[in-house]
């Protein structure tokens, strides 16, 4: 939101929100100590509903590629994509701030803010741990420096009941 | 003028504060590098895991002839690991099985070096925390927060006397504890050689020998690096009772991935995915007719990346 993470860290960053609770609840509470640090005032009402209608009237924007070209309105677009982009920011922002008058609700409006581009690694399938787990993480083991500050305790993974569980 | 003099006094001491505690926080790490690499000890630990507590005895024999340090699983099988200078010898009671894993002659294991634990903060932003007492000593805590989403934080906690790690919680990057591992009794000194001692196998165990030697492995590489994340070996290896398998392993340091290729063998299933143990996550996929399969405790989304980056192009 302010720029500091890059492309990929803001991706994994998102879509950890989306799919994690405790992630959103920490970005509503940096927010909420961020606006009280700066007395930014509330937002009124249902501003979050005005904005998306905006953007619901502007469709074409969030593809402006597809615009055809026109002579009449060349210097209209970007400054109405960037609106639109500081919309579609804004309502995933108040979207996160209003949140607990509603307790589904979030998750609607951030499935269509711009998170999960197509670009974006797609979700994984959760499998069990494969059968040689054990055989991995012994081969893993000897190459993690983390040995040389814990000496062997890591290796307890290699013998774990639910690494070995797989085999049973 | 006064005023001033004492604002910019403050200033300087508010920021001389910052740098000294990352230096003493680094000095730290080197203390605790230094016990577990020197001292004998035994005691037993906690590891716990997604709701998993799993107790185990780890003794330790510091000896100019060569350290001897060996693990023990308390509950279930006693399934032990004996380590000593160049080789793991991991012996299954359940499996009657021995896994060897030794490191090559060009190189020992690996470990963090103590002028490589200052670039560990170009990952990772780190400070001493609060001292608590755990099992009986007085603990300094030393806080790894990493300064990106692709590796986990660390709480380690270190006998403010000989430096001797007592708890180690991962974090991940929402704040939650992934993994634990605490000492709940630990002694310093008084190893005796019987103590490390690995148990008696009968002629009717198997012996599985890795067999590592680094080796190119031709044609794989990764399209992409994970930022941070350096390429530490490349070598062939047997897996289980004999596969063939290539291994790179990349690390910032601290974490390490290991990324696994195999050659596919006909017929069997290969179940596609993300899997998860403790801080551990493991991605398989199918890659040129090979089954690559990236292990490393860290994020999901770092050993998912590493694994989408593995590409095959043969070469002239």
């Amino acid at each position: 939101m302010d720029g500091e993470l890059d492309a990929r860290a803001a991706e994994g960053t998102l879509e950890a929100l989306l799919h994690d609770p405790q992630a959103l609840e920490a970005w509503r509470t940096y927010h909420l100590i961020g606006d009280a640090l700066r007395d930014t005032p509330v937002l009124s009402t249902g501003f979050a509903g005005r904005i998306a209608d905006r953007i619901d009237a502007e469709p074409t924007v969030l593809a402006p590629r597809r615009l055809p070209p026109r002579a009449a309105r060349p210097v209209r677009w970007p400054a109405a994509a960037a609106a639109a982009l500081a919309g579609v920011a804004l309502v995933g922002y108040v979207a996160f701030n209003t949140a607990p008058e509603s307790g589904v609700a979030p998750a609607a409006p951030l499935a269509q803010a711009p998170v999960a581009p197509p670009a974006a690694a797609s979700r994984p399938t959760l499998i069990p741990l494969p059968r040689s787990t054990p055989d991995y993480l012994l081969a893993h083991q000897g190459f993690s420096p983390r040995v040389s500050l814990q000496g062997m305790a890591p290796y307890v993974r290699t013998v774990s009941d639910e690494a070995s569980g797989a085999r049973r | 003028m006064r005023l001033a003099r004492a604002l910019v006094v403050a200033t300087a001491m508010a920021a001389g504060t910052a740098v000294a505690d990352t230096s003493d926080a680094l000095q730290w790490l080197r203390k605790i590098q230094d016990a577990t690499q020197k001292m004998s000890y035994t005691g037993t630990f906690v590891y716990q895991h997604g709701g998993r507590t799993e107790t185990s005895r780890i003794t330790r024999l510091a000896d100019p002839s060569g350290d001897i340090e060996k693990l023990e699983v308390m509950d279930g099988a006693p399934r032990e690991i004996v380590r000593t200078r160049g080789t793991v010898r991991c012996y299954l009671p359940d499996s009657q099985v021995v896994k060897v894993d030794r490191a090559s002659a060009e190189r020992g294991f690996p470990s963090l070096l103590p002028e490589r634990v200052t670039n560990l903060a170009q990952h990772y932003e780190i400070s001493l925390g609060e001292i608590r007492r755990i099992a009986g000593y007085d603990c300094r805590a030393v806080v790894l927060a990493p300064r990106d989403q692709l590796r986990y934080g660390y709480r380690l906690y270190a006998d403010v006397d000989t430096g001797m790690l007592l708890k180690a919680v991962t974090i991940d990057p929402a704040g939650a504890e992934v993994e634990k591992f605490t000492f709940t009794h630990l002694q310093i000194g008084n190893v005796t050689p019987a103590m490390v001692k690995p148990r008696d196998i009968s002629a009717a165990w198997r012996i599985e020998d890795a067999a590592a030697a680094p080796a190119r492995l031709p044609g794989w590489r990764m399209s992409a690096d994970l930022p941070g994340f350096r390429k530490v070996v490349e070598l062939k290896r047997r897996l289980g009772e004999s596969r063939p398998a290539g291994q790179m392993v990349y690390s910032d340091g601290l974490a390490a991935v290991s990324v696994f290729i195999e050659p596919l063998d006909n017929g069997a299933e290969v179940r596609t995915g993300l899997a998860s143990m403790g801080a551990i996550h493991i991605y398989t996929r199918e890659v040129a007719n090979h089954i690559v399969t990236v292990v490393g405790e860290a994020p999901a989304i770092s050993v998912q990346r590493i694994a989408d980056g593995v590409e095959y192009r043969p070469e002239q």
